[in-house]
């Protein structure tokens, strides 16, 4: 891999990185090696808005390339909201072009005196002022800075208001509306005076056999091409499942609270195809194209919302109005907020203030009724102002709660809120969110598509009862180890590659003679590494549960009675990691087989 | 009724089946559409075969055996080899497992699919119900 630049914004002073070359061979890239590059700053002292804070973003050993769906990075640090790993990826064209630049990362520390951005031109890197963008929206600011720079295809990441106002769930925010959302990292950003980056690069990317390389990609593109999920994505966006997760009752509704939801429909996938869908776009590379656009009354051509958006917006809090859908995911993306745990907090204001829990004293006298999109508008301009009520959905659902004396009402797990992929639709997803490494995400693992259908027997995965209780746990976590490695690479999830081209891409790429087994063993190193931090940062087996929603039964709708057997699946998902079921660690046994002695030293002393 | 799969005999019940079942005439009641199956050769099938069938509102309206798709433009075109679809008529493969694995391939409006992926599922249980036999 390329060297990573080093930045310390206090002192102003850059310095690169070699990666050891067994690091990259043991992790590959991504969030895996950025979990290796980390591990020994994330101490549970580090205050995630201190100078000292890392944001390490880090592109993949097929980032950039011409292959399938690989124009991904990926920024980790510390949560500031949840205080354990933190990781968000992203699409669009911002880590590819970082690539281009002869950079493989970008590692910053220390704390500008005043707003700044980095302006990266090749090998050339300016600390900027960023006067003039800082207040700016991430639209704005993107436009501004691209302006100012004045060099064509320069690629901007940019914060909003949210991250420079320290909301918990700001993110970073690139190529107009490819968002790196969860966990925080915006915040950190903000914390740092850094407002954006800007990269523009001409510097080819090292492969280690490009002749083996060269042909793999063009077949690995040809084929997903023609895959029918890539055709379900390119027609119908990521909310193409909307109908079918409604009918299995795998869609939340009314803040985790409702198996049924009588507008749902006007508000899939295929009902924006049909109605609002002006065109496509697609990240660097991708033949797939799943990002919307969308023509809503004033004529204007906009970002369209995916899934998670749809359904935090939408069935989340009883609104079935698309368009409206549509413009709060843009006002989100504006003030750069993460929209899953923007709904997520605000569905549980709503919850609350049904609950009698707050009242119209607590919200300035704004009435939260289920399906008033205003409301949700003006709490979205609280939030990402931190005025009013604001102060507290700024800190997520957790913190919100906490401060109603109603924690246990939050649908989050360690502080991050749940995607809305319900478990009691797809009983995968419960394991999937209560061991996590950075709280209740789906792109640790998208199990409910294997809930649905997707088990890829190349893959060692079995085909179980999308109710199916402990017997899937050894599943889940292989499934957790598979995405483990596209989160690596950095991949899309959403793209349906073969294993086998993977590990020729992978192969070819980094100069490896790789079997499948060593892919899951990758995979399964960086997870175990991950929870190692998290055990570092004070997580213990008892942060693995779910939240009380959802182990209560929907009265209705295609889930209706079920509730995941959580307590028997973890059982089973400790012995299937090797992870001791008394304090929830891996087992030193299981760290030495993966190569992580000096962890086992670690976090067993 | 029971016929080997696949055949005209196979096809014919299917028909029957699909107008007579009161499960599948209520989950596809708004259904408009036809469709085709390819089953391209492999293990004993050394020929491609095409089973047209054109179902609304519930019921099977026509079907037919194809030389090719050029005398129709189904709205959805299923493919798959001879295997791999006889696992599925044999209950041994699930039809969602099929498409999202690269064994089924799914050709048409993918909005109308995906609103409709429980009437897909019930076609598909009703195909099997008439399979008692399958050629090998």
């Amino acid at each position: 891999m390329q060297p990573i630049l080093k930045v310390n914004l206090t002192t102003g002073n850059t310095a690169e990185y070699i990666i050891p070359v067994e690091w990259e061979r043991d992790y590959l890239g991504g969030a895996s090696l950025a979990a290796r590059l980390l591990y020994p700053f994330l101490t549970t002292e580090l205050d995630p808005f201190s100078p000292e804070s890392p944001l390490l973003f880090l592109n993949g050993p097929l980032s950039g390339t011409a292959g399938p769906t690989v124009g991904r990075f990926v920024v980790c640090g510390k949560s500031p909201a949840t205080g354990l790993w933190a990781e968000s990826n992203c699409g669009g064209f911002w880590g590819p072009e970082l690539r281009f630049c002869g950079y493989d990362g970008l590692w910053i520390t220390g704390k500008a005196e005043r707003p700044v951005y980095i302006w990266l031109n090749d090998g050339k890197l300016e600390i900027r002022d960023a006067a003039a963008v800082w207040g700016k929206d991430t639209y704005e600011s993107q436009s501004i800075i691209k302006s100012e720079i004045g060099v064509p295809g320069t690629h901007v990441l940019t914060i909003g208001q949210a991250g420079e106002n320290g909301v918990l769930f700001a993110g970073l925010l690139c190529d107009h509306g490819r968002a790196a959302g969860r966990t925080g990292l915006g915040a950190i950003a903000g914390s740092k005076n850094l407002k954006a980056i800007a990269v523009k690069g001409t510097k080819k990317i090292p492969l280690a056999r490009p002749e083996l390389f060269a042909p793999l990609r063009s077949t690995a593109n040809r084929a997903l091409k023609e895959d029918n999920l890539s055709h379900v994505f390119h027609d119908l966006g990521t909310a193409s499942v909307a109908d079918y997760a409604d009918y299995l009752g795998a869609m939340p509704k009314k803040y985790f609270h409702s198996g049924t939801f009588e507008g749902v429909e006007k508000v899939s996938g295929s009902t924006m195809a049909e109605t609002i869908l002006a065109g496509t776009s697609a990240c660097h590379a991708c033949v797939i194209a799943c990002g919307r656009v969308v023509r809503l009354e004033d004529g204007t051509k906009r970002k369209g919302p995916e899934y998670e958006t749809i359904v935090s917006f939408g069935p989340n809090l009883l609104n079935d109005d698309l368009a409206a859908i549509t413009r709060l995911g843009e006002l989100c993306d504006r003030y750069g907020m993460d929209t899953i745990s923007a709904g997520g907090t605000i569905g549980l204001a709503f919850h609350l203030f049904e609950k009698g829990v707050i009242t119209k004293k607590d919200t300035a006298g704004l009435v939260l009724h289920w399906g008033d999109v205003k409301a949700v508008e003006q709490l979205l301009h609280l939030t990402a102002r931190h005025e009013g009520i604001g102060n507290y959905l700024a800190q997520g659902s957790k913190r919100f709660g906490q401060h109603f004396e109603a924690e246990e009402e939050a649908v989050q797990v360690n502080g991050l809120e749940v995607a809305y992929h319900d478990p009691r639709g797809f009983s995968g997803m419960a394991l999937v969110y209560a061991t996590s490494p950075r709280g209740a995400c789906h792109n640790q693992s998208e199990y409910f598509v294997v809930d649905m259908g997707q088990a890829d027997s190349s893959l060692g995965l079995e085909f179980y009862d999308r109710h199916a209780g402990a017997e899937k746990a050894a599943n889940v976590a292989r499934h957790q180890d598979w995405q483990t490695v596209f989160n690596s690479l950095v991949m899309c999830i959403f793209a349906n590659v073969p294993v086998e081209t993977v590990l020729a891409l992978i192969n070819s790429a980094c100069g490896l003679d790789w079997g499948v087994e060593d892919l899951f063993c990758a995979g399964e190193r960086a997870w175990n590494l991950k929870r190692a931090i998290n055990n570092h940062l004070g997580l213990t087996r008892a942060n693995d549960k779910l939240p009380k929603a959802l182990l209560e039964p929907y009265q209705d709708g295609g889930s209706a009675g079920y509730v995941p057997p959580i307590t028997e699946m973890l059982e089973a998902y400790y012995t299937a990691r090797g992870w001791d079921p008394e304090t929830g660690k891996p087992t030193p046994e299981k760290l030495v087989e993966l190569g992580l002695e000096w962890v086992a030293q670690d976090i067993w002393k | 009724m029971a016929s080997i799969f696949p055949s005209f005999e196979w096809l014919e019940d299917l028909s029957k089946k699909l107008n007579s079942d009161t499960k599948y005439a209520r989950i596809a009641r708004n259904w408009e559409g036809d469709l085709c199956v390819v089953i391209e050769p492999s293990g004993p099938l050394t020929e491609q075969q095409l089973y047209y069938l054109d179902l609304w509102h519930g019921k099977c309206r026509k079907t037919e055996i194809l030389k090719d798709l050029s005398s129709v433009q189904p709205k959805f075109v299923l493919t798959a080899t001879y295997d791999n679809i006889s696992r599925i008529m044999k209950g041994e493969l699930n039809p969602m497992q099929a498409m999202m694995t690269r064994k089924l391939q799914v050709r048409g409006s993918m909005a109308y699919m995906m609103r409709n992926v429980p009437t897909v599922l019930d076609f598909v249980r009703c195909a099997r119900e008439v399979t008692t036999e399958i050629l090998s």
